[in-house]
């Protein structure tokens, strides 16, 4: 911690610690708050509580068992490792991906992303005390996880990904369930929109708290929503297409506040567009194999990569050798360029804000901690 | 001598103690019911908060290290379920029971349901976690926001009683329900509606139920003065929580809408009225706002329940 946010024990002010076990944290992370009355003054974030040791273990599986383990990194991200991993893989070895995968890539991308959003917006209202609205958003996100339940098989992880394309077909039976499904999540997914946009409680907890400013935002390099919502017009999608996105309908949201709403709205409003590109996927899917035909060599080399994750840009570095396993793979996750963002956002807010704050980063500790 | 088993018997059999505590526990089963049904799941039975106090009775409890010791402890809970003891022996059921003038009367009730609060202060500090502390602070910023809007509607009460029957003000809780059932309720009395509109926020506040459990808002401050309670001693918190809630509720009938049959029916009438407005004025509220912060929270209190003390206050004053 800077010395510059240290304070002097009076009797006023005392120190709070929230985690590394706390209900409204979904995982292990410390923060040591000092608070005055119910303000904050400074915080210090201690992590490393959940160090699995995934990056070494990289090191010791071979390329293909690692698409596998990089899925296991997060559950809520856990398409975006894999794609990423497997992108860096295909950048080495020059390989063509067909385009039918690039497309169905997407869809995977995006079902996930639809569940990831609206999970977050759900916590929200179950961290501002609005359970009925917080049951209502999980109902609706129920309807993604059954997407993902009939077309991959698992309601989490979608092992959907594999170096050179994707482990899944879409055929006309999934294509129309997919298509009913999303019929059905749809208005579902504006009347939240709508209730987020109008709902009293939400607003008088979430209007002006945590706010961002534009110029921290940019010192800080957030990423994602929490960039988005503070006016950054930054999406790996639209800056450095991958899979199919440049020939997609894309749309960036973004708002100015910068504050925990702007947040929520931003991730309600890409849960919306997931849908949308979901349509355009189906209704311009090429045909066309899925995959390669024979499982390519990848040849020593490095390569990043980088897609946009639920929670922002993820950036995978991987280095081959000679050996069946890779050297060294590295990846950086959105939510390692958010949580410094939290010292910003947290200083001078009040006690009872601390757990909406830390959501509207939508902290992903097992992708931070790997 | 009868008179005293009669006093004993209001204290821990009917209406207080072993009645009030099981019929608080089955109105907390409800609420949690319809809660859940409300919220599309299916909730737990309704016998839960017994099932809870049973087996918190099984466990044994905890002091923390930090503490400022175990007298004051466990003590803070035991002085609230004794108050709540005697708070529900207070409160009359109309048709039914009244309680006798050697107990109190409405001003000391009034005490009385302050003491829960002031337990949780004590407790909660008492706790030595800095969770507690936070909890003490919203927990009496919280009173000081609804207290006053109490007083203010207990006051037109008694004055529009005093008054009707000819005297100044009557702070007998006897004499409030029989006034209203001679000369009716005072929901229906358009005079009243203000006292009765600003009644409605003092339950959720008082309960501590969304929008107003800011206290022990469990996902800020982890159940705030609770946190370091576990077993009998988290017990008698919830026995002292089931208790409060006849309390309040019963209050609020009697002082509005004491209007029942005698006997036996009554008391039938009385639990399904109880029941109703645990439903309408704790669950649905629950259920349909989210938590306020304590800022807001005491910046509303200072706004519509005072504002509607204030005037059932003057009308009363006004038109006599």
């Amino acid at each position: 911690m800077s010395s510059s946010h240290e304070t002097v024990a009076t009797p006023e002010t005392f120190t709070i610690p929230v985690g590394p076990l706390h209900v409204a944290l979904e995982e292990p992370m410390y923060f040591k708050i000092d608070v005055s009355g119910e303000t904050v003054n400074a915080v210090d974030i201690n992590a490393g509580h959940v160090h699995r040791g995934i990056e070494y273990l990289t090191t010791k599986r071979t390329i293909f068992q690692n698409v596998i383990l990089t899925e296991r990194i997060c559950s809520l991200c856990s398409n975006s490792h894999p794609e990423s991993f497997a992108m860096a893989a295909e950048t080495i070895a020059g390989l063509e991906v067909p385009e039918r995968a690039l497309y169905l890539r997407v869809i995977a991308g995006e079902v996930k992303r639809l569940a990831s959003n609206l999970f977050n917006v759900a916590i929200l209202a179950h961290l501002v005390g609005y359970e009925t609205l917080f049951m209502h958003v999980m109902e609706v996100r129920e309807i993604a996880q059954d997407i993902k339940e009939s077309v991959f098989g698992n309601r989490m992880d979608l092992g959907a990904m594999c170096i050179g394309g994707v482990r899944y077909d879409v055929d006309d039976e999934i294509a129309t369930l997919l298509t009913r499904e999303l019929d059905r999540i749809e208005p579902e997914v504006d009347r939240i929109i709508d209730t987020y946009r109008t709902n009293g409680s939400i607003l008088g907890r979430t209007r002006g708290v945590g706010v961002l400013k534009r110029e921290d935002a940019l010192a800080c390099g957030v990423v994602g929503p929490v960039a988005r919502a503070s006016g950054i017009d930054y999406d790996v999608r639209m800056v450095a297409p991958y899979a199919a996105y440049d020939r997609l309908p894309m749309t960036v949201h973004t708002l100015v506040d910068g504050d925990v709403w702007s947040r929520a709205m931003i991730r309600l409003a890409e849960a919306k567009t997931a849908i949308e590109l979901i349509r355009a996927c189906l209704r311009d899917l090429p045909g066309g194999p899925t995959h390669l035909d024979d499982r390519p060599d990848i040849p020593r080399g490095e390569a990043i990569a980088k897609v946009e994750a639920p929670r922002g840009e993820l950036v995978y570095y991987l280095k081959t050798n000679d050996n069946p396993e890779p050297e060294r793979v590295k990846w950086r996750v959105p939510t390692f360029m958010n949580w410094d963002a939290l010292k910003y956002m947290l200083t001078g807010a009040k006690i009872a804000d601390i757990a909406i704050i830390v959501n509207s980063i939508d902290p992903c500790v097992s992708c931070t901690e790997r | 001598m009868t008179n005293q088993l009669a006093l004993l018997a209001a204290v821990f059999v009917f209406p207080g103690g072993l009645f009030a505590l099981l019929f608080g526990l089955a109105l907390k089963g409800a609420d949690r019911r319809v809660a859940a049904r409300l919220q599309g799941r299916v909730g737990p039975p309704l016998a839960q908060p017994f099932f809870d106090l049973v087996k918190l009775g099984f466990k044994r409890t905890m002091v923390p290290a930090t503490s400022a010791g175990q007298t004051l402890f466990l003590g803070a809970p035991l002085v609230g379920v004794v108050a709540m003891l005697v708070a529900a022996a207070l409160v009359p059921i109309a048709g039914v029971y009244a309680p006798q003038p050697i107990l109190g009367n409405l001003l000391v009730l009034l005490y009385l349901l302050m003491v829960p609060g002031v337990v949780l202060m004590v407790a909660g500090s008492a706790s030595g976690s800095p969770y507690g502390s936070i909890g003490f602070s919203r927990e009496m910023a919280l009173m000081l926001a609804y207290e006053g809007p109490l007083v203010l509607v207990v006051a037109a009460v008694a004055l529009r009683t005093g008054w009707g029957m000819g005297g100044t003000v009557t702070f007998s809780l006897s004499e409030i329900v029989e006034y209203q059932r001679t000369h009716g309720a005072f929901l229906l009395d358009p005079v009243m509606w203000p006292a009765v509109a600003a009644f409605v926020f003092f339950y959720p506040a008082n309960l501590g139920i969304v929008p107003f459990d800011i206290p022990e808002a469990e996902t800020e401050v982890l159940e705030g003065p609770l946190l370091e309670y576990s077993g009998p001693a988290l017990g008698l918190f919830k026995v002292m929580s089931a208790l409060k809630a006849v309390v309040v509720l019963g209050l609020g009938l009697a002082l509005f809408f004491p209007v029942a049959p005698n006997g036996i029916f009554g008391l039938v009438f009385w639990l399904v009225e109880m029941l109703v407005l645990m439903i309408l004025g704790v669950t649905v509220v629950r259920v349909s706002v989210g938590r306020m912060r304590i800022d807001q929270a005491f910046a509303f209190f200072l706004k519509w329940p005072l504002l509607f003390a204030a005037a059932s206050l003057a009308v009363v004053a006004v038109v006599g």
